[in-house]
């Protein structure tokens, strides 16, 4: 049964210098998303998967198409589609000299609700630092959470604008593992990357996106088998992040 | 009335902005020296009148009759040349010059005083007048031995007239919560732009009336906390006095602070950098400082910019609050300044909402 449903989606703009001329950032895209898949959304910076995102989260007006998530047509009842959606963006600074647990009370109150702090920083490994503030936090500890931020109204669906950019592999593997357990618990997940093995072992389905048009949209092995050049005779075992990996241990660093 | 929504996140707000305790400190350092500055240099004590004396005769009624002079308060005496005094006059050193004759002394009948006047203090020539004529019966008695028939006896009750601190007080008030409301939520909103979290919030489903509300309300608790803090300084420090009701007073303070925190929100929609917020912002703010009545009454202003002056946001509201302190006016009494105030009211908290969409304001 599908969570999210687009259609033809698109989002133009005007080109920079020119009056009346536009450009297409997303140029008429569908898909349907699944209940309770991990969904990744590929592409090279530009290709429009952020817009994608934001249109369907209602941060930008939907020029073309379609969205639904879970029945509600985004365009027409965006606040009420907020009530059901858990975002992180890519850039994520919070207000000054406030700790993670006031931060976590402020958005619960955005939604009108009460929460138990330290259930959702548990949840995301943070409760030691329910007195920090957000500034102080490792860039992996940021991530995890802008996560538990999102996750104050129990959201059915939830987005991850690029969640691992810059993040170590510990950090990495750690957010991973938080997200898969979100999944494990029934929740719905859409995120956009750059980093292939994050596609590849995390999401159940992926599409790939150039020039705001999907290219392709499948599990990662029927792209592999569909796209994927022939394997060399011998293949090489593992990869360069295994070996740092192994290295380092798979312990989190803060 | 704000819903139990708005006056949580309102609670959570203050917590936040009252975090940044040094700006809120720092802000009250202007109004604070400005005032000091004032009660100081205007403590209501009459300069001494500079009063030059050419003395031409040697007689000892001659030199009594200085003395008597010096030994008065209200002059500041020099003695000297007549060309020399006559420069300093000129230049504005002196405020008068009193030349006393040869023939000034007790034999005499009828000595000529001849007194030179900078044509600039001619009208405190009425004070000096009578005093000088005074002294003179004095001395006249004295040598002639005669009796006064009346004395006079003055006596200082130390009945405070009104000072100008405490004409200023209100207006400087109205100033400053223009001042600290325009920047507390106009330059807020530029800044949680800035660091991206007015997007955060706006995927969230917080409707702007009531973002816009909170904020306004966790702004006012705190600055309500900054004029009070003013209010006692000039009152118990600076025995600056209120006359009116000090509730009405209050309510003026907040009208007029919602207000101005409306209208902050407005520029804050607008501008999108921290500079546009800046230049924006002193447009609104200067012109209401000098044609909103705050230093000097609004009558005293051309008559054409009158009108124009009256309607202002800042009028009102420093009309009120002076009428209020100074006067002791009722809320009946200012009524017509009090519709002026509701209407600014309803047109801030219209625009604020106006003019905040998330979509344009978030991005």
């Amino acid at each position: 049964m599908p969570i999210i449903e687009v259609k033809d989606l698109a989002k133009k703009y005007l080109l920079p210098g020119k009056k009346s001329e536009f450009f297409y950032a997303v140029d008429g895209i569908s898909l349907r998303i699944e209940v309770g898949e991990i969904f990744g959304i590929l592409g090279p910076n530009g290709a429009g998967k952020t817009t994608t995102l934001e249109m369907l989260e209602g941060l930008t007006d939907i020029d073309g198409g379609s969205a639904t998530i879970d029945g509600i047509d985004v365009a027409s009842q965006p606040y009420k589609v907020k009530e059901i959606i858990g975002v992180q963006l890519q850039a994520n600074e919070y207000f000054d000299n406030v700790t993670l647990n006031e931060l976590l009370t402020l958005f619960a109150a955005l939604y009108n609700r009460e929460v138990d702090t330290s259930e959702l920083l548990g949840k995301v490994n943070l409760l030691d630092k329910a007195q920090a503030k957000p500034g102080n936090l490792s860039g992996g500890q940021q991530q995890r959470f802008s996560i538990a931020c999102a996750l104050v109204n129990s959201p059915k669906v939830l987005f991850l604008d690029e969640p691992t950019t810059g993040l170590d592999p510990q950090a990495k593997h750690n957010l991973w593992d938080l997200v898969r357990e979100l999944n494990d618990a029934g929740m719905t997940i859409v995120l956009t990357t750059h980093n292939m093995e994050e596609a590849e072992s995390l999401c159940e389905r992926i599409a790939i996106m150039d020039h705001g048009k999907l290219v392709a949209e499948d599990t990662p092995q029927n792209l592999i088998l569909k796209h994927a050049p022939e394997p060399p005779q011998a293949p090489m075992h593992g990869n360069i992040e295994d070996v740092f990996l192994a290295l380092t241990g798979h312990g989190l660093r803060d | 009335m704000p819903t139990k929504l708005q006056l949580h996140l309102a609670k959570i707000f203050l917590k936040i902005f009252l975090r940044d305790r040094q700006s809120i400190f720092f802000s009250l350092f202007f109004p604070i020296i400005f005032m000091t500055v004032f009660a100081f240099a205007n403590n209501g004590e009459v300069d001494p009148i500079k009063l030059g004396i050419v003395n031409n005769s040697s007689s000892e009624v001659a030199s009594d009759f200085s003395q008597m002079l010096n030994d008065n308060p209200l002059f500041n005496v020099t003695g000297g040349e007549e060309s020399n005094l006559r420069t300093e006059l000129v230049d504005g050193d002196q405020t008068m010059v009193l030349i006393l004759p040869e023939n000034f002394d007790a034999q005499s009948d009828g000595a000529e005083l001849q007194l030179l006047v900078d044509a600039a203090q001619v009208q405190q020539l009425g004070l000096i007048m009578p005093l000088l004529e005074q002294t003179l019966i004095s001395i006249e008695r004295e040598f002639r031995n005669i009796e006064p028939m009346f004395t006079l006896t003055i006596e200082d009750v130390k009945a405070r007239s009104q000072r100008y601190l405490d004409f200023l007080l209100p207006g400087l008030m109205a100033f400053t919560l223009m001042q600290l409301s325009i920047a507390g939520s106009g330059f807020n909103i530029v800044e949680f732009r800035r660091k991206g979290i007015l997007k955060r919030l706006f995927v969230t489903p917080i409707k702007p009336r009531d973002f816009i509300t909170a904020i306004v309300l966790a702004r006012m608790a705190i600055i309500l906390i900054q004029l009070t803090v003013l209010i006692v300084f000039a009152v118990t420090i600076l025995d600056v006095r209120i006359v009116g009701n000090f509730a009405s007073f209050y309510l003026m303070i907040v009208l007029g602070t919602f207000i101005f925190l409306c209208l902050g929100f407005c520029l804050g929609s607008i501008a999108k950098t921290q500079q546009a917020v800046m230049a924006v912002g002193n447009i609104v703010i200067f012109p209401q400082i000098f044609l909103s009545g705050v230093f000097y009454p609004i009558e005293s202003m051309p008559e054409l910019v009158q009108p124009i002056a009256n309607l202002l946001p800042l009028s009102f509201v420093s009309t009120a609050m002076r009428e209020i302190a100074n006067n002791g006016a009722s809320l009946l009494e200012i009524t017509p300044t009090l519709i002026g105030i509701a209407a600014w009211f309803v047109i801030a908290f219209m625009l604020a909402t106006r003019l905040f969409v998330w979509k344009e304001v978030a991005n």
